[in-house]
């Protein structure tokens, strides 16, 4: 089978049967997954950063990297793939884990998770499965045969989001 | 044999790393050493020598004119930078090796360390100088070392240890460690760079680098650096598989590095920009 892998602040867009969309240990980072169930499309965003403002040159060069530059980009390519715009999208969240802190300091992925829900909403969109935060790190996968998302995490084993 | 007296025997056999890693930490350690000491000891080690050169003529160093000498690299990149490279180039095979205790697969320790050692490079940043960028580097580098040893001992303790963690039985990871085998990676780690004879600011380094407040006073900036850059290469995703994240950060490093939340995401990013070029300066 055919794996394409989304790198760190990278999205992609499949609509090819029988290949699988992937990416690795998440960290705080937040996978974002889109599914057009009417056009059989999957879109996945692999977001590091909220906010976009924090380096405007980086997120010129990689807007996937963060959240605000990121979630547009990848409507934008659903929408190149044969999305007509007209509802019936699929979100789900993986990731956004932490470290244990008692001063909420590294709560990088607790920030992404909620910069997704607000951009997501301004789109009208909105997850319907999460499985975020936590002190694991995940990796996505998602089949184009069957629309299932699995999510991994060594020591733990897998299960469908 | 007992748990314990496997893994000691597994330090006591583990094959000694190149040592000019080392003569050049030694010399450096001699306040009256010249840069030609240092030079000198490069130049007698042909992989090494093209390393460093490679390494002064990246991104990270570059400022318009490439770099033709040794000198001039170590003078670019500083002396501890130059270890960092040495330990990379003698070492990298032993990252290279999957941690099945860990469930993580080959390469990922590498991946860990080096983005560990960028993260702590920039962090000495933000120590007011009480830290050398390259000597951070190169304790974040060996910070997991360890696990390269213990790893095969936790084989089908992995889930138990997640669990153990999970259910917060646990404090933490290192807990876990211990409970399944007697000990933990930080303290396997220091062991073996003690017995290389390595400063005791590095050793510390190992030993302490998930609770730093037990460390000696005088390397607390040291070891709190590593403590955050280890943790900014798990949140980057980076781990080695299933301890990641399983971790409590010691908010204590306030007193030692004068960081801010946005310039940990700065780090982060930076983490991400330089872990690619750099890994392709040092496999190449």
């Amino acid at each position: 089978m055919n794996v394409i892998y989304v790198g760190v602040g990278e999205y992609e867009v499949s609509k090819t049967p029988g290949e699988i969309v992937k990416t690795l240990a998440l960290g705080s980072c937040v996978a974002v997954v889109i599914l057009d169930p009417k056009n059989k499309l999957v879109g996945l965003l692999h977001v590091a950063l909220p906010e976009s403002s924090i380096n405007k040159k980086r997120a010129m060069e990689r807007p996937g990297m963060f959240a605000d530059t990121g979630i547009p980009k990848l409507l934008d390519e659903i929408k190149k793939f044969g999305y007509d715009g007209k509802g019936g999208l699929i979100v789900k969240l993986a990731g956004g884990a932490s470290i244990m802190d008692p001063n909420n300091t590294f709560n990088i992925g607790k920030r992404n998770v909620l910069a997704i829900r607000k951009i997501l909403w301004r789109f009208r969109l909105g997850a319907i499965a999460e499985d975020v935060r936590g002190n694991i790190s995940r990796s996505v996968s998602v089949d184009m045969n069957t629309g299932k998302v699995i999510v991994t995490s060594p020591g733990r084993g897998e299960w469908e989001l | 044999m007992s748990i314990i007296e496997q893994i000691t025997q597994r330090i006591k056999e583990h094959p000694l790393p190149s040592m000019v890693a080392f003569e050049i930490l030694k010399t450096i350690e001699d306040e009256d050493h010249s840069l030609k000491d240092v030079v000198k000891l490069v130049e007698n080690d042909a992989s090494l020598t093209s390393e460093v050169l490679k390494m002064a003529n990246s991104a990270a160093y570059y400022r318009g004119q490439p770099v033709t000498t040794i000198s001039r690299s170590v003078l670019l990149m500083g002396e501890m930078m130059v270890v960092g490279v040495a330990i990379c180039v003698s070492t990298s095979i032993i990252y290279q090796m999957p941690l099945d205790g860990y469930e993580s697969p080959e390469g990922e320790l590498w991946d860990h360390s080096l983005r560990s050692a960028i993260a702590c490079r920039e962090l000495a940043k933000f120590t007011k100088g009480k830290v050398n960028p390259g000597l951070a580097f190169t304790a974040g580098l060996l910070h997991d070392i360890g696990k390269s040893i213990i790893s095969e001992f936790l084989v089908g303790s992995t889930k138990e240890m997640t669990d153990l963690c999970a259910s917060r039985e646990a404090a933490d990871y290192i807990e876990a460690e211990r409970r399944a085998v007697g000990t933990d990676h930080c303290e396997v780690g220091y062991t073996l760079v003690q017995k290389w004879g390595l400063p005791e600011m590095l050793c510390l380094a190992l030993r302490d680098h998930h609770h730093p407040s037990k460390t000696e006073n005088q390397y607390k900036h040291l070891v709190y650096t590593v403590h955050l850059g280890d943790i900014i290469s798990m949140l980057g995703g980076a781990g080695t598989g299933s301890d990641s994240l399983a971790y409590t950060v010691d908010n204590e490093y306030e007193q030692y590095l004068n960081i801010q939340k946005d310039e940990l995401s700065l780090i982060l990013l930076k983490v991400e920009e330089d872990f690619t070029e750099l890994k392709e300066t040092l496999m190449s």
